[in-house]
């Protein structure tokens, strides 16, 4: 018993934090998003302002578009990578350490920087493509309204495949050496033995590393907002961003909180996907 | 980590496919930090010329000394400084004793609470930043630093608690016991035993807690719109216009504020990797 309340004792200060920080204003967005902006109950009127906004279905395409895009991509060349990182060659230590390098940069400075690199007249990208005849004429990368969002997708996959990489690579590090050897003795060849022996071992991995970079897609809005606040012409809004401007930009923030509603609830369906799968991960992952 | 000796030889991939791959994602992930370094060294005219020059041949510091003596750069170095580590710092002194007790004790809901930590950590920001930004506002915290230490625990805190839980947890428990017997505090034995025995896991909490709180944005953006109280990653989004942007300062501002963290990321590397791994390898 009383070993009992002494864990409560340890545990409270944090989760009276938590609660405070997180339970309390999730709380408040479901009360918001159901009352005008002098407190009186409204219903579902916000609701249905703010899905009337021509903005709305856009921001929820791109935000496909983005997580989607991101997602494929970040995953592909971070296994890629970790296969590439698990051999043995000199200089792996190094090469490893220089890959975690973007991840580990400040999401702003990788948009200043990027957005320096694509800029259209003196950018060092335009001109890397045009000195050898690949494109014609400069391209306006971010602010071409076809490019601009290929342009956010290829930074945050920049940004996000090194976490890809390593997480694979512990789990391509802790195969038991087992398999490979039964793989080499039924005379596999490398692609096989990452089919069938690294790729099976490593799968939970990926899964749980893909949900949380959907999770992390749908949050780290910094890149977007930094180099083009959603623009051109709403090409690359996303929800949060949506969100963000209908609060602070708008000062709407009771359809704003409507918004966060639903934010939210599609967020938490993944949340929760992502739990169930990390709790299943122990049994499959031996 | 990669100590397996291999007893039969692997079939791996071509020598020079290796190379031409490692060659290829160094290229891709230093490249643009080259570049950023090289375009701070530049001169306004060497910036602004077809084609681009690959070096500059006369290389100034004027850049920085824009950034660091006529802009806002220091001062929000400064903030950036002061909310990072004292969330970290708080972060850290409430995840301790929380953790202390997920790993040591049962109790009812634990597991329901301890799931609610790691939801707390996948939320998406950008749905509480409404209510947050009222709820400072009414408690006079918008603008200081104060309300941007409190709203980082957010992004700190739980994971925190649940590195460091499983820190705890691989300290074996018949230690505590041991000292119980001879006469320690529950207290005693965290400080005493728990903790310096897991070092490198409080350095891995604290190196992952500094990093993401410097780097944070859009709560930043929200919470602090004054000069004194900005961060970094504000003041280099507003540099760009502030100065029409001058590209070659933002290059240098941005050197300015990657460098700790590259130097933090560089010296700890080792501990800091380790610890996120962990729980890929251990499933």
């Amino acid at each position: 018993m009383q070993k009992q309340s002494t864990g409560y004792l340890f545990v409270l200060p944090a989760l009276m934090v938590l609660g405070m920080l997180i339970a309390y204003p999730i709380a408040y967005t479901g009360l918001l998003s159901v009352t005008d902006n002098q407190g009186n109950y409204v219903g579902l009127e916000n609701f249905s302002r703010i899905l009337a906004a021509r903005a709305t279905p856009t921001a929820f395409w791109n935000t496909l578009w983005w997580v989607v895009g991101s997602i494929v991509f970040q995953v592909v060349l971070g296994v890629l990578t970790a296969i590439l990182l698990n051999q043995n060659f000199r200089g792996r230590a190094l090469v490893r350490s220089v890959t975690l390098v973007p991840w580990v940069v400040p999401g702003i400075v990788a948009a200043t920087t990027w957005a320096w690199m694509l800029h259209t007249e003196f950018g060092i990208v335009n001109y890397m493509l045009t000195a050898p005849g690949i494109i014609d004429e400069p391209v306006g990368w971010l602010t071409n309204g076809s490019t601009v969002m290929p342009m956010m997708i290829a930074i945050n996959v920049w940004k996000m495949f090194p976490f890809v990489a390593i997480m694979v690579l512990a789990g391509l590090q802790s195969i038991p050496n087992d398999l490979y050897e039964a793989a080499r003795i039924d005379g596999a060849s490398f692609w096989e033995e990452v089919w069938y022996v690294m790729l099976p071992q490593v799968r939970s991995v990926i899964v749980a590393v893909t949900l949380l970079l959907v999770i992390w897609a749908l949050n780290h809005i910094t890149i977007i907002y930094a180099i083009t606040h959603g623009g051109p012409a709403n090409r690359t809004l996303i929800t949060p961003i949506q969100i963000f401007r209908t609060a602070f930009e708008s000062v709407q923030f009771n359809q704003a909180a409507a918004l966060s509603v639903m934010f939210f609830a599609v967020a938490i369906v993944v949340v929760f996907i992502y739990i169930r799968t990390l709790a299943s991960t122990p049994g499959e992952a031996q | 980590m990669s100590a397996s000796v291999p007893t039969l030889k692997r079939p791996g991939l071509p020598g020079w496919l290796i190379f031409v791959g490692a060659l290829l994602v160094v290229l891709v992930c230093l490249f643009p930090f080259w570049w950023m370094a090289l375009s701070s060294i530049k001169t306004l005219r060497e910036l602004y010329t077809i084609p681009p020059i690959w070096w500059p041949s006369m290389p100034t510091l004027d850049n920085y000394h824009k950034v660091l003596f006529e802009s806002n750069i220091p001062r929000y170095f400064l903030n950036s400084l002061v909310i990072s580590i004292g969330s970290t710092v708080l972060a850290l002194v409430l995840a301790i004793f929380a953790s202390y007790g997920f790993a040591r004790f049962n109790f009812r809901g634990k597991p329901l609470l301890q799931s609610l930590v790691l939801v707390g950590q996948l939320l998406p920001t950008a749905a509480i930043i409404v209510p947050l930004f009222i709820t400072l506002r009414v408690l006079g915290l918008v603008n200081t630093y104060w309300g941007l230490i409190l709203v980082y625990m957010i992004i700190t805190l739980p994971l925190s608690v649940w590195m460091l839980t499983s820190y705890f947890k691989n300290i074996p428990a018949e230690l505590d016991e041991a000292a119980i017997i001879d006469g320690a505090s529950r207290l005693g034995v965290l400080f005493r035993i728990t903790l310096p025995l897991s070092t490198p896991g409080l350095v891995s909490v604290l190196v992952y807690a500094f990093v993401t709180t410097w780097n944070e944005f859009i709560f930043a953006l929200c919470f602090a719109t004054d000069s004194s109280v900005k961060t970094l990653p504000i003041g280099l989004a507003e540099f760009s216009t502030e100065f029409n942007t001058d590209w070659g300062a933002v290059m240098a501002a941005s050197v300015v504020m990657t460098l700790p963290i590259a130097i933090l990321f560089l010296s700890m590397q080792r501990l800091f990797v380790g610890g996120l791994t962990a729980g890929a390898t251990k499933g």
